[in-house]
């Protein structure tokens, strides 16, 4: 099964994809984290986060560039945290935003199941600078790929998940 | 308790009003939020929690803000993680939870 996980800041998606995760067998539960660390807010996320999951099973793996350089074992079970921030650290700290979707359907391929989480950060209207069109217009085109390479996608709102594609799975 | 959210101006209001006559309404629950959380420095789960407790019965109508460009200013990203984190609490106290976009009201719970 492979998901992708959308929705707003704060809206609960982490929360609900570690759940999926916890609702399927509790084998080669890999999570690969894609957040730099560069600031209090960013060591407070990362600590949050990693509290969050820490009795569910999974091994880290730091990736913040070149996704398909992870080491990922045949058969594992990954959650991915996040598009977004791959995106940015391959756009803007010297990376290739071209090989992430190439690794996505590697990282598809070799999982037994893959979640994919991502951010909607398209709906505020606001009219930013050329870069970040920019980067807007390249992860929309990695989310619309990520949802064509996924079974179901589900936006979560406010901690309740609403099926974009498929079904909702349950957890 | 009931929460109605959407985007800014999607008639959630309206539709909570419409739906819920003579309600405990407490419209524009993203400024409560913020009030609560970066003037008053409650913790938004704590805060969200509490206001459940405290209204069992109230309508909650808020916008839907988390959904833009991560912000450049520490108080606003503060602000949407605050109105995401306290609105999770809320949704899931709730015994419905409806989405509004253009007027339309979309039950997700």
């Amino acid at each position: 099964m492979i998901v992708l996980v959308t929705g707003g800041s704060g809206c609960g998606k982490s929360t609900w994809a570690e759940k999926l995760i916890a609702s399927l067998p509790e084998e080669n539960r890999i999570y690969i984290a894609t957040m730099q660390v560069y600031d209090e807010e960013s060591v407070r996320r990362v600590a949050r986060h990693r509290a969050q999951r820490a009795d569910k099973g999974f091994r880290t793996i730091e990736c913040e560039k070149d996704l398909a350089s992870a080491d990922v074992p045949e058969g594992s079970i990954v959650l991915l945290e996040d598009l977004v921030n791959l995106m940015a650290n391959e756009m803007f700290d010297g990376g290739d935003t071209g090989r992430i979707v190439p690794a996505l359907h590697g990282l598809a391929e070799k999982c037994r199941h893959l979640v994919m989480v991502t951010n909607d950060v398209f709906s505020d209207g606001v009219a930013y600078a050329e870069s970040t069109q920019g980067y807007l217009r390249q992860l929309a085109d990695i989310n619309r790929q990520a949802a064509d390479l996924a079974d179901c996608v589900v936006e979560v709102v406010y901690s309740i998940p609403v099926a974009v594609k498929g079904e909702v799975p349950c957890v | 308790m009931k929460l109605y959210i959407g985007g800014a101006y999607q008639g959630q209001e309206e539709l909570a009003r419409a739906e819920n006559p003579g309600g405990e309404y407490y419209p524009d629950f993203h400024e409560t939020i913020r009030h609560a959380v970066l003037l008053q420095g409650q913790e938004p789960r704590e805060f969200a929690r509490r206001f459940c407790e405290e209204h069992p019965r109230a309508i909650v109508i808020a916008n839907e803000v988390g959904a833009g460009v991560v912000p450049m200013e520490a108080a606003d990203r503060a602000f949407r993680e605050a109105v995401g984190r306290a609105l999770c609490i809320i949704a899931q106290q709730a015994e419905q939870v409806t989405r509004c976009v253009c007027g339309i009201g979309v039950r997700i719970k």
